[in-house]
C-alpha cells in the first residue's frame, strides 16, 4: 500500500480524535533522529580518530587541539583552490567540446568539509591514547545499521506487542503512515529525466515480469486449488503489486468477505515485516550495492511503507532507486484490477456462456490511479527545468524527506501488531507465501545478473 | 444491508477515503516545497532542530 495507511480521510472534523497519535509519532520520530544524528556524528568522529591514531603509530606526534585544527582548516583551503582550479580547466574543456561530447565531460569532484573532533574528544583521545567509547558506539550502531529507520521500527513493534497502543493514540498513529507519501513526492526532487527514464525501463520490466507474474500465479494457483475467488483475487493484487492499496482496489471486483480481507492483509503485512527486517541484512551478506537492493526490494518486499522503510535502511542510493520502481509499481494498480475484472468476472462469465457488463477500462483506470504520484513527477520536471538549487535539493530529498519518514514510520512501527500478523493463515497463505518468496528470489537473481549500472541513479 | 453489500459499500469508501488522502498529500508536498524554494526552510533549518 502507497504509505501503509487505508485512506486516511484528514478533514478537520477527524482531527481532534488524530492528535494525541499524530503528536506521539512526531515526537518518537524526533528522538530517533536526533538519536540518527548522534551516531553519524559520533562515527565520522570514530574515523577521524582512527586517522589521528594511526598517525600518532607512525611517528607523528599528537599536536595541540589549535593547531590540529588550523591544520585542518589549512588543508581544506588547499583542496578547495585546487578544486577551484580544475573547475576553471573542466569549463574551458567543455566550451570547446562539441555538445554532444560536452555532456560527456565529467566535472571535478567538490572537496568534502573535513571532519574536525570536538576539543574535549580531541582531549580525551590524546590523553588516554585510546578512542573515546562514545565514538566507538556511535560506529557500532552504525555498522549495525541501527538508524532512525530501525530504531522508530522495532521500537514502535516493540511497544505495540508489549505494553500495547492505547485507544486514544489509535487514529493518529494510523494517520502518521501516509504521511511517508510526501517523502516520495519531494525526493523527485532528487531526479533527472534521465534518471527516471534508465531506471524506469528496467523498472517496467521487473514489475511487469515478476509483479505481474505473481499476481497471474496467485490467480491462477488459487483457482485450481479451489480458494475463494474473493481470498485469491485479494492475494494476488497484494502480492503481486503494492500491498494493501492494490487488495482494496480490487475487493469490490472480486466479491471479497471481509473474512478474506483479514487473511489477505494478514499475509501481506507479514512477508512485508519479514521483508522489511530481513532483506537489509540478506542484502549486505549478498554484497549487494546500494542501487541493486534498491531495485529488488522495489520489487520483492509487498508494501510501500515497508519498501520505503528497507531501502532508507540500506542507504539513500537504494531510496533513489526503489522510489523509482516502486512509482512504476504502484501505476500497475488500475491494471490489476482489470487483471481482475478479467479473470474473476469476464472469464467466468463467458465460460458460462452468459456475457458480463461492458468494462470502462478508461474509467477504472481513473477511478483507481494513485495520484500522489503525479507530484513525483512534477518535482522530477521541475528539477529538470533547474527551478532547484543543489542545496535546495538536499534540503527535500534528505532533510525534509527524513522528517517526513521518521514521523510515517513511527506510524509505521507502532501498527506492527503480532495479532493482526496472526491473522493469516489456510491455503491462500501458503499460495501467497510461496509466490512473494519465489518472487523475491528470483528478483534477487536478476538485480544481481542486471548490475550496478542500469540501477544506479547518477 | 447484507454482510457482502455493505463490506463492498466499505471497500468503495476505503478507496475514496485514499483518493483524499492523496489530495492531502499533495498539498502538503506543495506546501513543503514552496517554503523551501522561499527560503523559510533554509540550509541550517532542520540541522537546528536537533544537538
Amino acid at each position: 500500500m502507497a504509505g501503509g495507511g487505508i485512506g486516511v480521510d484528514y478533514s478537520l472534523k477527524g482531527l481532534p480524535r488524530m492528535m494525541p497519535g499524530l503528536i506521539v509519532c512526531f515526537i518518537l520520530g524526533w528522538l530517533a533522529l536526533q538519536w540518527d544524528t548522534s551516531i553519524h556524528k559520533w562515527s565520522g568522529d570514530f574515523k577521524e580518530a582512527e586517522k589521528i591514531m594511526k598517525a600518532e603509530k607512525e611517528g607523528k606526534p599528537f599536536l595541540p587541539y589549535d593547531e590540529y585544527k588550523t591544520k585542518k582548516s589549512e588543508s581544506f583551503a588547499k583542496k578547495q583552490e585546487e578544486y577551484k582550479a580544475k573547475m576553471e580547466a573542466h569549463k574551458a574543456e567543455v566550451a570547446q567540446a562539441a555538445p554532444a561530447e560536452a555532456k560527456k565531460l565529467k566535472g571535478p569532484e567538490k572537496p568534502k568539509k573535513p571532519h574536525v573532533l570536538n576539543q574535549a574528544d580531541y582531549e580525551q583521545l590524546t590523553k588516554d591514547k585510546a578512542i573515546p567509547g562514545k565514538l566507538s558506539f556511535g560506529n557500532l550502531m552504525i555498522e549495525f545499521q541501527l538508524t532512525y529507520v530501525a530504531v522508530l521500527l522495532l521500537g514502535g513493534m516493540l511497544i505495540r506487542n508489549t505494553i500495547g497502543l492505547p485507544e486514544v493514540l489509535r487514529a493518529g498513529t494510523v494517520a502518521a503512515r501516509p504521511l511517508i507519501k510526501p517523502g516520495i513526492v519531494i525526493l523527485g526532487a532528487y531526479y533527472l529525466w534521465s534518471n527516471v527514464l534508465k531506471v524506469g525501463v528496467f523498472g517496467l520490466v521487473m514489475v511487469l515480469v515478476f509483479v505481474m507474474g505473481t499476481a497471474v500465479l496467485i490467480s491462477i494457483w488459487g483457482r485450481k486449488a479451489k480458494v475463494d475467488d474473493g481470498l485469491s483475487g485479494l492475494m494476488s493484487a497484494g502480492v503481486g503489486v503494492c500491498g494493501v492499496s492494490a487488495a482494496v482496489a480490487v475487493a469490490p471486483v472480486v466479491n471479497a468477505k471481509p473474512r478474506d480481507f483479514f487473511y489477505a492483509i494478514g499475509t501481506i503485512l507479514l512477508f512485508g515485516t519479514l521483508g522489511l527486517f530481513t532483506f537489509p541484512y540478506i542484502g549486505q551478506a549478498l554484497n549487494m550495492s546500494q542501487p541493486v537492493f534498491g531495485a529488488w526490494v522495489g520489487t520483492a518486499v509487498l508494501n510501500t511503507a515497508q519498501l520505503v522503510a528497507a531501502a532508507s535502511w540500506y542507504g539513500h542510493e537504494s531510496l533513489l532507486t526503489a522510489n523509482i520502481i516502486n512509482i512504476v509499481r504502484v501505476s500497475f494498480i488500475p491494471l490489476i484490477v482489470l487483471w481482475a475484472i478479467y479473470f474473476y468476472v469476464v472469464k467466468p462469465a463467458a465460460a458460462a456462456g452468459g456475457s458480463s457488463e461492458k468494462i470502462d477500462a478508461w474509467q477504472v483506470v481513473k477511478d483507481k490511479f494513485p495520484i500522489f504520484i503525479l507530484g513525483f513527477f512534477v518535482m522530477v520536471t521541475l528539477n529538470e527545468f533547474g527551478v532547484f538549487t543543489p542545496d535546495q535539493r538536499d534540503i527535500l530529498g534528505k532533510e525534509l524527506l527524513k522528517i517526513f519518514f521518521a514521523v510515517g514510520f513511527a506510524g509505521v512501527g507502532l501498527n506492527i501488531a503480532f495479532d493482526d500478523l496472526r491473522k493469516a493463515g489456510g491455503t491462500a497463505f501458503v499460495i501467497g507465501f510461496v509466490a512473494a518468496s519465489l518472487k523475491a528470489v528470483l528478483a534477487a537473481v536478476a538485480v544481481i545478473a542486471i548490475g550496478t549500472e542500469f540501477f544506479s541513479v547518477h | 444491508m447484507s454482510e457482502k453489500s455493505e463490506y463492498e459499500s466499505k471497500a468503495q469508501e476505503t478507496f475514496s477515503a485514499e483518493r483524499k488522502e492523496d489530495v492531502f498529500v499533495l498539498v502538503l508536498s506543495t506546501i513543503a516545497v514552496l517554503l523551501v524554494m522561499f527560503g523559510v526552510i533554509g540550509k541550517d533549518t532542520v540541522k537546528s532542530l536537533f544537538f
